[in-house]
């Protein structure tokens, strides 16, 4: 019985650790992980497009978009003066070929402001096939990652046919998958030749117990010979003068070669898209219901546009939360982060032109807790932010970027 | 003739114990270079990290002057060891060869194979030159004092003229994006690394400019000055870790 469970125990244990060595596919980069409060009120993203989503090696996908950097940021987080745009995916499946911030091309690292509205245009290469879920997302210094919302690519074909070809300003035309890989091997295997004889020399003869025994005994004359030193003096010579011929030989190939740069780029907001001054908005009140899962903004909205308008989205973090019948219809149906008729009103009247109205917002969806978004009330800073998005009767939209302190309820 | 007779060298063992002897050998270099392939090269992916890893950060200021010092380490310590007990000069060299096996070994099977990033952008620096040439200074010096010194400071200053002739051409300037990059900068840029967005390098900052446009020679010159004072260092840490006194009593 014992031998039998042991054997068991054995079974088990070896599947465990052979698991490990298993290949799994990555379904998600985190995007859940950072705290509620930094997903809500830090890059507040919409409008998220991509081009396609089957490809061929070699091929390219566009993919656009708009932020909102929201004004209340959160104390606990380091303002965004060091931000990249970058694209989460599993390695360099794609290259980014280039990258546009409101229009301008945008290599490095560049600072946000507070309350700015940004678009942005990736171009990613397909290099290798495969089915990949990839997102746009910011690196904030010292904050972490905030993520845009996710896709799912597929690529096919030769993943040898990949070519990644760029002209330096010296008119060469280079090839960046194999761009001195020769050379780099070349020196490296030089440098561990030498290096491997200079071992061997010494590993060839008796080495631990009658080195260390004759040592001891005196006759350490005879571990290092005369022509031990002779070769040690000619390594001596030898290998600085060799580094330094190197070293401008290159020189006189690379006159041009310039320092890493480590420039950022300076990037300025859009005239305002987001609380464009034709809605005012102010929240009074905000509740989360925890068995509901609902949570109910109760807001001042005053309409000083020329036309009626009506809430259609509430959007935060990602999670969309549609007014259904309000709210254009939704393109694209992969798109899992959607409550199609998550969000409702206390009147459907719409608010009339000057009119100043109070309205209660329910978003109600599941989506707060799968999305992890519910931890909010358990966070050190426990207000949230998103963007509400109000269409006028000629489809106009107004969108408003909205924070506020949350109250939990729990029965 | 007698004096050319007292010239052979002596054999303290011969026969069946000279072969045990040699098993010995063997036993113990092959623990050696597993030892410090997994040693040292985890020492060095914690220390240098992406300093070594990435063509992008390897600069002008910071990558020769963190990379010998933390490089210098473990090679003081072997040599410790196998100079004061057998008179093997060949401490620097034996881990300077492992670290560059290690190293090459994730290059191509986690940062290639696994995670698909060309290997000319993760090129690992050598330092093998220098580490001959310190080995050289301890064997013809056989001065603790000396070694440092100027071992020292030859394993610092030898360091970036050794690497250039592989990393030169990474610093061919490209118009890209409406900027001037190089080609190492470029790969930054188009081959996604989401976990290091580009404002994490630690490049080209500091004041290291008082003269003129040349930051290398004085970052080499303060990674000398540091790596004679590691050196001994680690010499010490090497020497009061290679003890018996914990297998006495078996």
């Amino acid at each position: 019985m014992m031998k039998a469970m042991q054997a068991l125990l054995g079974v088990l244990f070896l599947s465990l650790w052979g698991l490990t060595f298993a290949p799994h596919t990555a379904l998600a980069h985190g995007e859940k992980a950072l705290e509620p409060f930094i997903r809500m009120r830090t890059i507040q993203w919409y409008d998220v497009m991509w081009s396609k989503d089957k490809l061929n090696v070699n091929d390219e996908v566009v993919i656009t978009g708009k932020f909102h950097v929201a004004e209340d940021w959160p104390r606990g987080v380091p303002k965004p003066d060091a931000t990249y745009l970058n694209v989460s995916s599993p390695g360099p499946v794609f290259v980014r070929t280039e990258r546009y911030l409101n229009g301008q091309a945008s290599v490095s690292s560049a600072a946000l402001k507070l309350g700015g509205d940004y678009d942005f245009k990736i171009v990613l290469k397909a290099r290798l096939p495969g089915r990949y879920h990839l997102h746009p997302f910011f690196n904030l210094h010292d904050a972490g990652a905030v993520m845009g919302p996710g896709h799912w690519f597929e690529v096919v074909g030769d993943p040898a046919a990949f070519t990644n070809q760029v002209k330096t300003l010296d008119g060469n035309v280079i090839d960046m998958e194999t761009y001195g890989l020769a050379n780099g091997i070349g020196w490296h295997a030089f440098w561990f030749a030498l290096g491997s004889a200079w071992l061997l020399w010494w590993v060839r003869r008796p080495l631990f117990i009658p080195r260390y025994k004759m040592l001891q005994s005196g006759q350490e004359k005879w571990l290092i010979t005369s022509l031990d030193r002779k070769i040690a003096m000619v390594i001596l010579l030898g290998v600085p003068l060799s580094v330094l011929g190197a070293n401008a030989t290159t020189d006189r190939q690379y006159p041009n070669a310039i320092p890493l740069q480590a420039a950022m780029d300076q990037i300025e907001p859009l005239p305002p898209a987001v609380n464009g001054g034709m809605v005012q908005i102010k929240v009074q009140r905000t509740e989360y219901h925890v068995p509901a899962r609902a949570m109910t903004i109760i807001a001042q909205i005053q309409n000083t546009s020329d036309q009626s308008i009506r809430i259609g989205e509430f959007a935060t973090a990602n999670v969309r939360f549609l007014n259904p019948g309000v709210s254009p219809s939704r393109t694209d149906d992969s798109d899992t982060v959607v409550a199609p008729q998550g969000l409702s009103l206390d009147s459907a009247d719409p608010i009339r032109v000057g009119e100043t109205r109070t309205v209660r917002v329910t978003a109600l969806d599941a989506l707060w807790a799968t999305q992890r978004l519910d931890g909010l009330i358990r966070d050190a800073d426990s207000r949230m932010g998103g963007l509400l998005f109000l269409y006028d009767t000629n489809g106009k939209r107004h969108i408003a970027s909205i924070s506020t302190a949350v109250i939990p309820k729990f029965d | 003739m007698t004096t050319k007779a007292l010239e052979i060298p002596p054999k303290p063992y011969t026969g069946e114990k000279a072969k045990l002897s040699r098993a010995y050998d063997y036993l113990i270099l092959v623990l050696a270079l597993f030892l410090f392939i997994g040693a040292f090269h985890l020492h060095v992916a914690l220390t240098v990290g992406d300093w070594d890893f990435w063509a992008d950060w390897k600069d002008r200021q910071w990558w020769p002057l963190v990379t010998p010092l933390m490089m210098i380490t473990f090679p003081a310590a072997v040599q410790a060891v196998l100079w004061s007990n057998f008179r093997l000069p060949m401490g620097a060299t034996l881990c300077i060869s492992c670290l560059l096996i290690g190293s090459w070994i994730a290059r191509i099977f986690a940062y290639h194979l696994w995670n698909y990033f060309p290997i000319n952008e993760v090129l690992p620096a050598t330092m093998l030159p220098s580490a001959l040439v310190l080995d050289v200074i301890l064997m013809l010096s056989n001065s603790l004092t000396i070694t440092s010194i100027f071992g020292g400071i030859a394993f610092a200053l030898l360091f970036y003229p050794s690497n250039w002739p592989i990393f030169g051409m990474f610093h061919a300037p490209v118009e890209y994006g409406g900027a001037q990059l190089t080609i190492a900068d470029l790969f930054g840029f188009q081959y996604i690394r989401a976990g290091t967005p580009e404002y994490l390098r630690i490049i080209e900052r500091g004041t290291l400019r008082t003269y003129g446009q040349y930051a290398t020679p004085q970052s080499a010159f303060c990674s000398a000055l540091l790596c004679t004072l590691m050196y001994p260092l680690w010499w010490y840490i090497g020497r009061a870790f290679a003890t018996t006194r914990f297998v006495k009593n078996i």
